[in-house]
């Protein structure tokens, strides 16, 4: 069990709470001094962006609120409270959206109250909640947004449980107050994901302790987790590795390292919210206590999230060692511990579904909880058989124990840190595919990440004490002024280095790096993965740190599922699917249909007509107008314009032919070539859409890992070269071929310019920038040289956005195809590119008009 | 009557958590939960000792910090489920 401690008797403390204690009052001295670290804690959060603006406002709104309620009478401030929350609501998701969620909330809670029998109201809350899960699962609609799901599910998904169980047990009553601020709990409205607080120790912990010690430790706790936020950031943007990059010892160190402490964003979140509901006076458990010196896995599942370990030991582990208590104690313990781990596997996956609306049922997932659990259990045999220090007293530590204990930690620590790594990874096989890394070269550099966290936790583990000791829980860890010196000196000295004028003048690099931890984006992994997101489950996403999770959070369950109705299929051949012919669906964005040809277009005939040009415009989702209806696609909007305003006389008619496959990669489109030739194009533009070097390289180790046959030489030569085999894991190959990428994008690109110029084809290339800027860029100088070099002609639309804003051209936040606005300015461009020089399409005969 | 319970409840955890520990550090208001003393596993095993030599039962609910932080409140516990205390 967690140490909870209490601040009390230091010197400062105790004058304080000789005034204040029984009546939750603070002297206007102490308030000046919360209040002056509120303001530093607002600089900090404005300075380095932290979260997201609707945070930032319900910060502001909890700190003025805080200046307010730490001045009314003790029965007030509960109601204050719940008045501040529930206004936090209405002002993070808006009016119609927040009474939603809030009635919805009322029904739920009322249910809990009925003057029924315990049973007939658990049977009502049920049914209450058997109808909202088919609500969110979209079997049934909803006169709300997607957007309150989340929130709504964070608020009730397990509070509903601890707050019905301890109605049954606890008698004491209970306050429209307490029930409506314990769900509706400020800062709630901005978090999809929050500590399950126990309604018993919320109710309990108001204003138990001292209140300006127990404010002060939510200033404590909030400027801790601003410090986490800000040390994950430089680990997401600067320390992750993409699993292909995991080339030797020092990279899977670095991986598995980074990928570990991601979690520091969870923990962040968790010390910023349990710091502002301190605020109010909650004196509650601390969160995340030194979890990374975890010295065992009981110690690391007690430290990780004392939260949920509570939930999970009161609503089920305490219920089950009762009900088993007759097979024996310790086997009680066994089985009610591994039965505790089934649920956290289930709840998760309960959890995700309210977040996100599907269901999240992976191996990995399963065998990450269900090895923690076997670990958890082998430690609490060992901790019965031979008990664990404790100590009432803080003693004097020997060198011995001391290295022992880091020892412990050490182990620890990269025992989970490597299970984390397969918790998170991809799937079981990718995991594996990891472990070739050991088979690279070993360099001093691997040194780097086991000697950093040696030092991390010798520093830790120095400065705390060795056993739990009861006094600790009654004084405190560390002095009250050094607490306070710690608290003000990070948040003064975060402040400082945040100014520009500071940073810039260390050095360039030290200034880059603040500068890059003042901003909330995505990482350059998660862009890629962003961009390739459309083709994929969500599952590849990580699930409980990362911030591409929480824009694919708010992305629709059913966001175009023209996908699912049916738009491609699969074949047997090298590019694996294609569009179905003669297929028709609506989208919330229009039509989407496909002519005979299984070309997202009009209807053409197998011969070119005579005196046309028909140009197959080969590329992928942009090309095929994923997000927009038919007709509003840039290459409908292109062929009717030529038509209408001839840019060449060379031809009487102008036929574009949409050969776009949402998910194609360059070496796809070796494919959609060969099969336009049927239909007698006499020119090709070949759309290319950013990182097609990178992108080339993945399919083809896609292509070795299903051994799909490679009827290109070209390409089969280079995956000769590069040492990949049939069969082998996508990771491991892609590790081989990655830097033949520019090599398989010039076998690409030869043969279908090389081909083309045979066959007294035109071929075009058209560089078509993403709506959003990112590290894909560094790859378009030079696919624009391989392009040129193959023979195409290039037609560079680099600046087609520019001047516009990104939301204003993007389908949406976690989808960045062009939008209509999007098609149309790409559509104006390119004509306004023939226009110029017409010849690069039509032919030398062509005149302008 | 009490005494005897607190001094027998409270030989048990110097035996079994605080072996070697002076046993006047332990007071009747000495946190045990909140202090770390008592863990999950700790705090069956004394809900097993205390079931079985006061044949007493305790509810799952039970084992918290509010009944079970303190010599005080595990004695008062105790008591209201056998009076006797024996």
């Amino acid at each position: 069990m967690d140490s909870t401690p209490t601040f009390t008797a230091t010197k400062l403390g105790n004058s304080t709470a000789a005034a204040s204690e029984s009546h939750g009052r603070i002297r206007m001295r102490d308030f000046a001094i919360v209040a002056a670290q509120l303001i530093l804690v607002l600089l900090l959060l404005r300075q380095f962006q932290i979260e997201s603006p609707a945070f930032r406002i319900l910060a502001m709104l909890a700190f003025a609120g805080f200046a307010v309620h730490s001045f009314l009478p003790l029965p007030a401030r509960l109601p204050f409270f719940t008045a501040l929350s529930l206004i936090s609501i209405p002002l993070t998701l808006g009016l119609a959206n927040g009474a939603w969620l809030i009635g919805i909330g009322f029904v739920l809670i009322a249910a809990c109250h009925l003057p029924l029998s315990f049973r007939i109201r658990g049977l009502i809350l049920l049914g209450l909640g058997v109808l909202l899960i088919t609500q969110r699962a979209t079997l049934l609609p909803t006169p709300w947004s997607e957007a309150i799901w989340p929130i709504l599910g964070a608020m009730f998904m397990f509070r509903l449980i601890a707050y019905f169980y301890d109605l049954r047990h606890d008698k004491t009553p209970v306050t429209p107050a307490q029930s409506a601020s314990y769900f509706f709990m400020l800062p709630n409205a901005c978090f999809p994901l929050l500590p399950v607080i126990d309604f018993k120790t919320y109710r309990r912990s108001h204003y138990s302790g001292d209140a300006y010690l127990t404010y002060q430790k939510g200033v404590d706790w909030i400027v801790r987790g601003i410090v986490h936020l800000i040390l994950y950031r430089y680990f997401y943007y600067h320390v992750t590795l993409a699993p292909s990059e995991v080339t030797g010892p020092a990279q899977f160190l670095q991986y598995v390292v980074a990928n570990f402490m991601l979690y520091l964003r969870v923990s962040g979140l968790f010390h910023l919210i349990v710091g502002i509901v301190h605020l109010f006076g909650f004196n509650l458990p601390e969160t995340h206590n030194r979890y990374l010196l975890a010295a065992s896995f009981t110690d690391f599942w007690r430290r990780i999230n004392i939260y949920w370990k509570d939930f999970m030991q009161k609503i089920f582990y305490f219920p089950a060692v009762f009900a088993l208590k007759r097979f024996g104690t310790n086997n009680a313990i066994i089985i009610a511990t591994l039965y505790v781990f089934l649920l956290t596997w289930l709840l998760h996956s309960y959890q995700w579904f309210w977040l996100r609306g599907t269901w999240l049922l992976a191996w990995h997932d399963m065998l990450f909880w269900a090895v923690l659990g076997v670990l958890v259990v082998a430690n609490s045999l060992y901790e019965i058989k031979h008990g664990r220090s404790r100590s009432l007293s803080k003693k004097k530590k020997s060198w011995q124990s001391t290295a022992l204990t880091i020892a412990k930690t050490y182990a620890t620590f990269w025992f989970i840190a490597i299970l984390w790594s397969f918790w998170t990874s991809e799937s079981i096989v990718d995991w594996l595919a990891l472990w070739s890394a050991w088979t690279g070269s070993y360099t001093a550099e691997a040194l780097l990440f086991p000697l950093l966290s040696l030092l991390v936790i010798v520093l830790g583990s120095l400065s705390l004490p060795e056993t739990a000791t009861a006094t600790m829980a009654a004084k405190g860890h560390r002095p009250w002024a050094l607490d306070r010196a710690i608290t003000i000196a990070l948040a003064l000295g975060l402040v400082l280095i945040s100014m520009e004028g500071v940073h810039t003048r260390v050095s360039n690099e030290f200034g880059n790096l603040v500068s890059s931890l003042r901003s909330a984006h995505l990482s350059r992994l998660d862009n890629a993965k962003l961009e390739r997101g459309y083709y994929e489950g969500l599952l590849s996403v990580d699930r409980f740190n990362s911030q591409l999770w929480e824009v694919y959070s708010k992305k629709p369950a059913n966001w175009l599922d023209v996908e699912n109705a049916g738009l491609k299929r699969f074949v047997d051949n090298f590019a694996q699917n294609e569009l179905i012919p003669s297929f028709v669906s609506t989208t919330k964005y229009g039509t989407v249909s496909t002519n005979r040809w299984g070309m997202r277009d009009q209807d053409y005939t197998q011969a070119r007509p005579a005196d046309t040009l028909r140009a197959a415009v080969l590329g992928p989702s942009t090309v095929m107008g994923w997000g927009v209806g038919d007709g509003a696609t840039f290459e409908a909007l292109l062929e009717e314009r030529l038509g209408r305003e001839p840019v060449s006389s060379a031809f009487k008619h102008v036929e574009l032919l949409n050969m776009g496959v949402p998910g194609y990669q360059p070496p796809q489109q070796l494919v959609a070539f060969d099969n336009v030739l049927d239909l007698q194009p006499n020119a090709i533009l070949y759309v290319a859409a950013g990182r097609e070097i990178s992108r080339s390289a993945d399919y083809l180790a896609e292509a070795v890992e299903k051994r799909l046959p490679i009827p290109y030489p070209a390409l089969a030569a280079i995956v000769d070269q590069s040492g990949a085999s049939a069969g082998m894991e996508k990771a491991e190959a892609l590790k081989l071929l990655k830097p033949y990428g520019a090599a398989i994008l010039q076998a690409v690109y030869g043969e279908i310019a090389g081909r083309s110029a045979e066959l007294g084809i035109r071929p075009v290339w058209v560089f078509l920038p993403q709506v959003r800027g990112g590290s894909w860029q560094e790859e378009t100088p030079e696919t624009v040289r391989i392009a040129r070099d193959a023979g195409f002609a290039v037609i560079n639309l680099a600046d087609v956005y520019q001047g516009h804003d990104i939301d204003t051209l993007r389908l949406a936040e976690w989808d960045d195809h062009p939008n209509e606005l999007g098609h149309q300015l790409v559509a104006d461009a390119l004509y306004r590119a023939l226009q110029k020089d017409p010849a690069i399409l039509f032919g030398s005969t062509a005149a302008t008009k | 009557m009490t005494d005897t319970l607190t001094q027998a409840i409270k030989d048990f955890i110097m035996e079994e958590f605080l072996p070697g520990e002076d046993p006047d550090e332990l007071t009747t208001t000495t946190p045990l939960i909140s202090g770390g003393i008592l863990d999950s596993i700790a705090t069956l095993k004394l809900v097993m000792f205390m079931e079985e030599k006061y044949s007493v039962n305790f509810e799952p609910h039970e084992v918290d910090k509010e009944h079970l932080d303190n010599l005080e409140s595990i004695v008062k516990l105790v008591l209201s489920k056998n009076p006797t205390g024996a």
